[in-house]
C-alpha cells in the first residue's frame, strides 16, 4: 500500500468516523446537560424568534463595538471565505467529494482558488502574529489555539504545494495534503474548530434568553 | 432634591470598616476546594455547557469591559474570569472529560484566592461582554456561579460576607432592621409624609432599601408622594420591605432565598397584585427573575421596578407631570441590571420625555450602556476602590460627550458610585434620581 493509498483508504475512513462520531458525541453531550426550567414570568414569549435573530445579528458586531473589533472581524471573514473557496470551489475537491458522496457543483478557475489560498495563509499568519504579540490574546490563549491554527494552515499550505508541484514527488505531496486534511478532521471535535458547529446553538440560546427578558441581543 | 452630603460622607467613612464585622467560616483548604467544586458542578447547566464549549478566545469581551478598558490589564479579560469554572466543567461534566482530565489541572485553594479579585472586585456582572461576544456566551451569569462557589467556600470579600451574614442572621442591613425601619417611617410620618405602614390589605406592596432609609430618604418620600398622588391602595410592610439582596450579591444562595421570600410572604399577606422595587439595580432581577425559581413556582404578583412603573403610568396617561424645562440638560444612565438584564429601557425615557427636559442620549446607551463600575456589590468592596475609580473614567468620558449637566439614573448603587467617583475625580456633574424628578414634577391638586 502506498502512502497515497493509505491516505485515500483507511486513513480517510477512520478520520471521517472520528470526525462524525466525535462531533456528535461533543454536541449531544453538551446539549444533554440538564437545564432548569425558568419559572419567572417572561417579558416576551417570542424566544424562538429572538434566538434566530441573534444567530444572524452576531454575524457582525454592533457599531458601538467596531473600533475595537473590526480588524479581527474582517480578518475572520477573509479567513472563512478563503477557506470556503479553497475547500469547496476547487474542481479537484469537487470531483473528490462527488466520488465520496455523489454530489457535485461547478468550480471556479484554479488561479482564483490559488489566490484565495494565498490570502487565507496570509490572514492566518497575521492572526497568529496578533495572538502571539497582543498581551490580552496571549493571556487568554491555550494550546488549543495554536494546534487549531496548525491544523487549519497545513491543508491549505500542502494543497497549494501539491498544485504547484513543489516539495517532492506529486503523489507524495498529494498524500501528505490528504493526511493533513484528515488530521484536521480528527482534531475538529476536540478543539476550538468545533465552533463551526456550536455558533448556532450558543448564539440561539443567548438570543432566546435575552428575548425572554425583553432585550434585543 | 439633593442629598445631605454630610450624611453621605459619614456613610462613606463607615465603609472601610464594614468587613470587620465578617465572621469567616473555619474551613480547611481541602474543604474549601471541595465545596467550591461541588457548587460549580451543581450549578452548571446545559446553557453553560454549550457556552463553555464555544469560546474561540477572540478577546472581544475585553473590549466591552470597563475594568479591562480602564486598566488595559489582560488579567481582567471577562472570559478569563471563568477559568476555574471551565476547568471544573472540563474535568467533571464535559462530554470529553475523559480526555480533558489528562491535561486540565484541578482547582486549588491558591486559584480560588487569585480568582476572588476577578469575580468580585473586577466584575459587576453587568453583562456588556455578552453583547459583543460572537458566540453569545453569558459570562455574567457564570461569574455569578463562580461567586456562589466562592461564597460557600468562605472566600468572598469580607464586606459582602458581613452584609450577607447581617441580612441572613439578623434581618438587618447597616444596622437597620424592621424596628429601625419602623422608627424611620414614623419620623417621616410625623414630618407629614403619608406612608401607610403594615396595611393588612393593599393592591400594591412598595419595597425600599436600607440605602433609601438612611441616605436617599428623598427617594422614599418621593415614592410615597407619587403613590398617594395616583390614589393607589398601597403599603410598605415591616415584614418584607428590604429589596436589597446581599445573598445574590455575595453568591450566598441561602440568604438570597431568605431575602426574596420575605417579600413574597409580605405580598401574600396583604394580597398585593403588584410589588414595586425601589431604585436598586440588583433588587429588580432578584425579584423579577430569580425569586420565582427560588420560590419554586410562579409568583402571585407582578414585579415592577419603580422606573418601569412610572413609565407605564405616564404612557397610560394616569400620571400627568409638570414639565421641568428644557434648560435642564440631562442624560440617563441605564443601570445594567434594569436595562441589559431586564429590558427596562423605554419606560424611563417615557418619563424623561414627559418631564420636558433637554434629554441627551449617550453613545452606546440602552442595552449597550457602560456600567458605572459599582454594581453587584463592588461599590462596597474596599480592595476594589482603585479599580472602580479606573473603570469610572470610562463612564465620565461617555457622559461628558453628551454635554449634559446632570446624570439621571434609577439605581441607588449607581447613584452612590457616581457620587463617590465624582468626588474622587472632582467631576462636577449632578447625579439625580428619576423618582425624585417625578415627585418634583407632580402637579398640585
Amino acid at each position: 500500500m502506498t502512502l497515497l493509498d493509505f491516505a485515500r483508504g483507511p486513513a480517510l475512513e477512520w478520520s471521517l468516523i472520528i470526525f462524525v462520531a466525535g462531533s456528535l458525541w461533543r454536541l449531544v453531550g453538551a446539549l444533554l446537560v440538564r437545564r432548569k426550567r425558568d419559572l419567572s414570568e417572561p417579558r416576551s414569549r417570542s424566544t424562538v424568534a429572538g434566538g434566530i435573530r441573534t444567530v444572524f445579528s452576531r454575524m457582525f458586531p454592533r457599531k458601538e463595538f467596531h473600533s475595537k473589533t473590526l480588524f479581527a472581524v474582517i480578518a475572520g471573514y477573509v479567513l472563512h471565505f478563503g477557506l470556503a473557496i479553497t475547500v469547496f470551489l476547487f474542481t479537484p475537491h469537487i470531483l473528490f467529494i462527488d466520488g465520496l458522496l455523489g454530489i457535485s457543483w461547478p468550480g471556479i478557475p484554479n488561479n482564483l482558488v490559488m489566490f484565495a489560498g494565498v490570502v487565507t495563509i496570509a490572514t492566518l499568519v497575521a492572526l497568529l502574529i496578533r495572538r502571539m504579540t497582543t498581551p490580552l490574546l496571549k493571556k487568554i490563549s491555550s494550546a488549543d489555539d495554536y494546534i487549531s491554527w496548525v491544523m487549519t494552515l497545513l491543508p491549505v499550505l500542502t494543497g497549494m504545494m501539491a498544485y504547484a508541484h513543489i516539495g517532492g514527488p506529486y503523489q507524495t505531496v498529494l498524500a501528505i495534503h490528504i493526511l493533513t486534511v484528515e488530521a484536521m478532521l480528527i482534531w475538529f471535535p476536540f478543539g476550538k474548530l468545533f465552533h463551526a458547529v456550536l455558533w448556532i446553538p450558543s448564539r440561539a440560546q443567548m438570543g432566546a434568553a435575552m428575548q425572554r427578558r425583553g432585550v434585543k441581543a | 432634591m439633593t442629598i445631605n452630603m454630610e450624611i453621605f460622607q459619614q456613610f462613606a467613612e463607615q465603609l472601610p470598616h464594614l468587613g470587620e464585622h465578617a465572621q469567616p467560616p473555619q474551613m480547611t483548604d481541602a474543604a474549601r476546594v471541595e465545596t467550591a467544586r461541588e457548587t460549580f458542578v451543581r450549578k452548571l447547566d446545559g446553557r453553560m455547557a454549550v457556552d463553555l464549549e464555544s469560546c474561540i478566545h477572540c478577546g472581544h469581551c475585553a473590549s466591552a469591559c470597563h475594568f479591562y478598558v480602564g486598566t488595559e490589564d489582560p488579567k481582567y479579560a471577562p472570559i478569563r474570569k471563568l477559568d476555574l469554572l471551565k476547568r471544573v466543567y472540563r474535568r467533571e461534566l464535559s462530554p470529553l472529560r475523559w480526555l480533558h482530565r489528562l491535561y486540565t489541572d484541578d482547582i486549588t485553594v491558591k486559584d480560588l484566592q487569585e480568582w476572588q479579585e476577578l469575580v468580585y472586585d473586577s466584575c459587576t456582572e453587568c453583562g456588556r461582554c455578552s453583547m459583543v461576544c460572537p458566540m453569545g456566551i453569558n459570562i455574567a451569569g457564570m461569574v455569578n456561579v463562580m461567586r456562589q462557589g466562592m461564597a460557600r467556600a468562605g472566600m468572598m470579600p469580607a464586606e459582602l460576607m458581613a452584609m450577607e451574614q447581617e441580612q441572613g442572621g439578623h434581618d438587618s442591613l447597616f444596622g437597620v432592621g424592621p424596628e429601625q425601619m419602623k422608627g424611620a417611617i414614623a419620623k417621616l410620618q410625623e414630618a407629614g409624609v403619608d406612608i401607610p405602614l403594615d396595611k393588612h390589605e393593599a393592591d400594591v406592596l412598595v419595597t425600599t432599601s436600607v440605602i433609601d432609609i438612611i441616605l436617599f430618604t428623598d427617594g422614599l418620600i418621593a415614592t410615597a408622594r407619587i403613590m398617594n398622588h395616583l390614589g393607589l391602595n398601597w403599603t410598605l410592610r415591616s415584614d418584607g420591605y428590604e429589596a436589597a439582596n446581599f445573598g445574590l450579591l455575595s453568591g450566598c444562595e441561602r440568604v438570597q432565598k431568605i431575602a426574596s421570600e420575605k417579600i413574597v410572604l409580605a405580598a401574600r399577606a396583604c394580597g398585593a397584585k403588584t410589588v414595586i422595587i425601589p431604585e436598586c439595580g440588583h433588587a429588580y432581577p432578584s425579584m423579577r427573575w430569580e425569586a420565582a425559581n427560588e420560590h419554586g413556582g410562579k409568583l402571585p404578583f407582578e414585579v415592577l421596578a419603580i422606573s418601569e412603573f412610572l413609565g407605564r403610568e405616564v404612557k397610560a396617561g394616569r400620571l400627568k407631570l409638570n414639565t421641568l424645562g428644557r434648560d435642564r440638560k440631562v442624560t440617563y444612565h441605564d443601570p445594567c441590571k434594569l436595562a441589559r438584564h431586564s429590558g427596562t429601557i423605554e419606560e424611563p425615557r417615557w418619563v424623561l420625555d414627559a418631564l420636558g427636559v433637554d434629554f441627551r442620549e449617550v453613545d452606546s446607551g440602552r442595552e449597550l450602556n457602560w456600567c458605572c463600575g459599582g454594581g453587584a456589590g463592588v461599590f462596597l468592596i474596599n480592595s476594589a476602590s482603585e479599580l472602580r475609580q479606573q473603570a469610572f473614567q470610562v463612564k465620565i468620558k461617555q457622559v461628558e460627550k453628551t454635554g449634559a449637566d446632570s446624570v439621571v439614573t434609577a439605581c441607588g448603587s449607581c447613584r452612590l458610585n457616581f457620587m463617590n467617583g465624582s468626588m474622587r475625580s472632582n467631576w462636577d456633574k449632578g447625579i439625580e434620581s428619576l423618582v425624585e424628578l417625578v415627585a418634583e414634577a407632580l402637579p398640585t391638586h
